[in-house]
C-alpha cells in the first residue's frame, strides 16, 4: 500500500512538474511572440517613418534645387541689372560731360556772337574803332570756336593779307580793310593774345576809293614808320589798283597819306598791288609787289626805295622777280615777301585764286633783292589742311629772339570765300634747310 | 470491528495477480503517454519560441538597419533643409537687391533720357548758333567794306537760325 501511494504521489508530482514546465514554456513562448510582434510593429513604424523621411528629403531636395535655380537666376539677373546700371551710369556720366562741354560751348558761342553783333551794330553806325574793340574783346571766345590756336590761329576775325612788325617788345599786325577800317591794326606782346587798335589809316588820299584798301606792309626807317598799301584809283578813267605810301611817327598810326597820286601803278600790267618792303643786309630798302597782269599773267616786281622809304630811288626801275610757272599757281602769283637769311634770299608768295581753297604759299630763291629768282619746288610750302583752307597773303617776320615766323590768312574749313573770315594765323618758320619749312603749330 | 480473513484460491490468486499486472502495465502506459504528451508539448513550445525568437532577431536587425537609415536620411534631410533655408535667405536678399537695382536702373534710364534730350537740345542750339554766327560774321565783313547787299543776304540766310537761338535761349 505504501509503495502504491508513493508511486501515486510520485506520479502526481511528476504531472505537476510537467505541467509547470509546459506552463513555463507556454508563457515564455507567448512572451517571445509578443516581443516579436512588438518588434515587427516597431519595424513597420520605422519603415513608414523612413519612407516619410525619404519623401520629405526628396521634396526638400527638390525645393532646394528650385530655390537654388531661382537664386542663380536672381544672381544672373542682378549681375545683368548691375551691368546695365553701370553702363547706363557711364553713359550718363559721358552725356553729362558732353552736356557740360556743350554748355560751355554755347556760352562761348553766345559770347562770340554777342561781340560780333555789337561790332556789326557799330559798323552800321560807322564807328569802326568801337567795332574793332567789340570783336577784339571776344577774340578769345571766337578763337576757341574756330578750333583754338592748335593750327596757328592767332586772330579769329577777318584779317586778310597780314603784315607783322616787331617794335621793341610789341608786335603790330596790319591787314586789309575790314571791320576796323581801311587798314586794320592789332597788337600783342606774346603773339597769342591780340588787342585791336582800330584803323591805322583813318583817312585816304583823294584819289583812293573808300573801302578798297589792301595788303599793307610797314617799314621802320629813319625813325619813322612807312606803310605801303594798295588802293583803287577813284573817279572816271580810274579803277586800277595801285600802290600808295603813308607815314607815321609811331607804329600804331595814324598813318597819313599826303599823296596826290599812287606810288606805283603799272596800268599796262593791270595795276599794282600787294606791296611789301624789304631791307637788305646793307640797309638798302626795296619794295616788292605784284602786277595784276592785265591781258597777261601776274608777276612779282622789285625796286630800290630812297632812304626815306617814301619813294623809289632815283634812276631805278622795276625789276621782275618772278612769273607764274608752276601748275599749282594756276597763272596767279601775288602777295610777295622777300626775306634774307644766311646770305640767301627767299621770295615768299601766294599762288592760285585767293577766293578758293587751292590758294597756297610758295617760295622762290633769289640771287639778290632785284632777282633773278627761281622756283626750286614744284609744290607750295603751305596749303590747305584739316583745320584751315586756302592759306596766303603771307609775310615773314622775326620775334624778339630772332626766330622766323610766317603770318598768313586762311579760311575756316567749310567757310571758304567772301564774305567769310580770312583769319590770322602764325606759324614758326625754319630757314636752316635748303628751302624754308613751315613748322607745325 | 472484526476482521475476516479470506483465503483465496489459486485461480483467484492468479486472477488477482493478473489484474495487478494489468493495472501496472496500464499505469506505465499512462506514464509513457503523459511523458510523450508533455515532451511533445514542450517540443512544440520550444520550437515555437525558437521560431519567434528567430523572427524577433530578424525583425530587430531589420529595425536596427531601418533606424540607421532613418538616422542617415534625417541627417541628409537636416542638411538639405539647412541648405534650403540658406538658399531661401539668399533668394530673399537677392530679390530685394534685384528690386532695388531695377529701381535704380529705371531711375538711371530716366535720367539718361533726360540728359540725352538736353544734349540733343544743346546740339541743336549749337548748330543754330554756329550758323547764326557765321552769317553775322559774313554780314559784318561785308558791311565793313560797304557791301550792304552781301551783308543783307548773309543775315537773311541765317535769320531762321538766329531766331531759333534767340527763342531757345530766351
Amino acid at each position: 500500500m505504501d509503495s502504491r501511494r508513493s508511486r501515486r504521489l510520485l506520479g502526481w508530482a511528476a504531472a505537476l512538474i510537467a505541467l509547470g514546465i509546459v506552463s513555463t514554456a507556454l508563457v515564455t513562448d507567448l512572451q517571445a511572440h509578443a516581443r516579436d510582434r512588438s518588434e515587427h510593429r516597431d519595424l513597420v513604424a520605422a519603415r513608414h517613418k523612413l519612407s516619410t523621411l525619404r519623401t520629405d528629403d526628396k521634396v526638400t531636395t527638390y525645393a532646394d534645387d528650385v530655390a537654388t535655380n531661382h537664386r542663380n537666376d536672381l544672381l544672373v539677373s542682378i549681375g545683368s541689372t548691375l551691368a546695365q546700371l553701370t553702363a547706363t551710369q557711364n553713359i550718363i556720366s559721358g552725356t553729362d560731360a558732353i552736356a557740360f562741354l556743350q554748355g560751355v560751348n554755347i556760352g562761348t558761342y553766345e559770347t562770340c556772337l554777342g561781340g560780333v553783333q555789337n561790332s556789326y551794330i557799330q559798323i552800321a553806325a560807322h564807328n569802326n574803332a568801337q567795332a574793332a574793340q567789340d570783336i577784339s574783346a571776344v577774340a578769345g571766345a571766337c578763337s576757341t570756336l574756330a578750333g583754338g590756336t592748335g593750327d596757328g590761329l592767332a586772330y579769329p576775325f577777318d584779317f586778310p593779307d597780314p603784315d607783322v612788325l616787331l617794335v621793341g617788345d610789341t608786335y603790330y599786325a596790319y591787314a586789309t580793310n575790314s571791320v576796323a577800317g581801311n587798314i586794320q591794326i592789332i597788337k600783342s606782346t606774346d603773339l597769342t593774345h591780340w588787342t585791336a587798335l582800330g584803323d591805322a589809316l583813318p583817312s585816304l588820299p583823294s584819289w583812293a576809293t573808300p573801302d578798297e584798301t589792301w595788303a599793307p606792309g610797314v617799314l621802320e626807317i629813319g625813325g619813322s614808320f612807312v606803310m605801303y598799301y594798295a588802293a583803287r584809283v577813284t573817279g572816271p578813267g580810274g579803277g586800277e589798283e595801285c600802290i600808295s605810301v603813308a607815314s607815321s611817327p609811331q607804329p600804331q598810326g595814324p598813318f597819313l597819306d599826303m599823296s596826290t597820286a599812287p606810288l606805283m601803278c603799272q596800268q599796262s600790267l593791270g595795276g599794282s598791288i600787294d606791296p611789301s618792303p624789304f631791307v637788305d643786309t646793307t640797309g638798302t630798302p626795296y619794295l616788292v609787289w605784284k602786277s595784276n597782269g592785265g591781258a597777261g599773267p601776274s608777276a612779282i616786281w622789285s625796286e630800290q626805295l630812297d632812304p626815306t622809304g617814301t619813294g623809289f630811288a632815283a634812276g631805278t626801275a622795276p625789276a621782275q622777280l618772278l612769273a607764274p610757272d608752276q601748275p599749282w599757281e594756276s597763272g596767279v602769283i601775288e602777295a610777295p615777301d622777300l626775306v634774307v637769311s644766311g646770305g640767301r634770299y627767299f621770295l615768299f608768295y601766294s599762288g592760285n585764286s585767293w577766293k578758293g581753297a587751292d590758294y597756297a604759299i610758295g617760295v622762290a630763291v633769289c640771287s639778290g633783292p632785284l632777282g633773278p629768282c627761281t622756283e626750286p619746288m614744284s609744290s607750295p610750302i603751305l596749303s590747305s589742311g584739316a583745320h584751315m583752307e586756302g592759306p596766303g597773303g603771307e609775310s615773314v617776320f622775326t620775334d624778339v629772339s630772332g626766330s622766323f615766323w610766317i603770318a598768313f590768312h586762311a579760311w575756316a574749313p567749310g567757310a571758304v570765300g567772301y564774305p567769310n573770315n580770312r583769319s590770322l594765323y602764325l606759324r614758326r618758320l625754319s630757314m636752316t634747310g635748303a628751302t624754308p619749312v613751315v613748322q607745325p603749330a | 470491528m472484526a476482521t475476516t480473513e479470506v483465503r483465496l484460491t489459486d485461480d483467484e490468486s492468479d486472477a488477482l495477480d493478473h489484474r495487478r499486472a494489468n493495472r501496472g502495465r496500464h499505469c506505465w502506459f499512462l506514464w509513457i503517454a503523459g511523458f510523450v504528451l508533455v515532451a511533445s508539448a514542450l517540443g512544440y513550445l520550444v520550437g515555437n519560441e525558437v521560431q519567434a525568437n528567430t523572427q524577433f532577431d530578424q525583425a530587430h536587425r531589420s529595425l536596427d538597419a531601418v533606424r540607421h537609415r532613418i538616422a542617415g536620411v534625417s541627417l541628409d534631410l537636416a542638411t538639405v533643409r539647412h541648405d534650403l533655408d540658406v538658399v531661401n535667405g539668399q533668394v530673399a536678399v537677392g530679390s530685394t537687391t534685384l528690386a532695388n537695382d531695377t529701381s535704380k536702373l529705371v531711375g538711371a534710364r530716366d535720367a539718361l533720357a533726360t540728359a540725352q534730350a538736353d544734349v540733343s537740345r544743346q546740339s541743336s542750339a549749337i548748330t543754330s548758333l554756329h550758323a547764326c554766327l557765321g552769317g553775322v560774321e559774313q554780314a559784318l565783313n561785308a558791311l565793313s567794306l560797304g557791301d550792304q547787299s552781301s551783308a543783307i543776304n548773309a543775315l537773311g540766310a541765317v535769320s531762321a537760325s538766329c531766331a531759333s537761338v534767340v527763342g531757345g535761349n530766351g
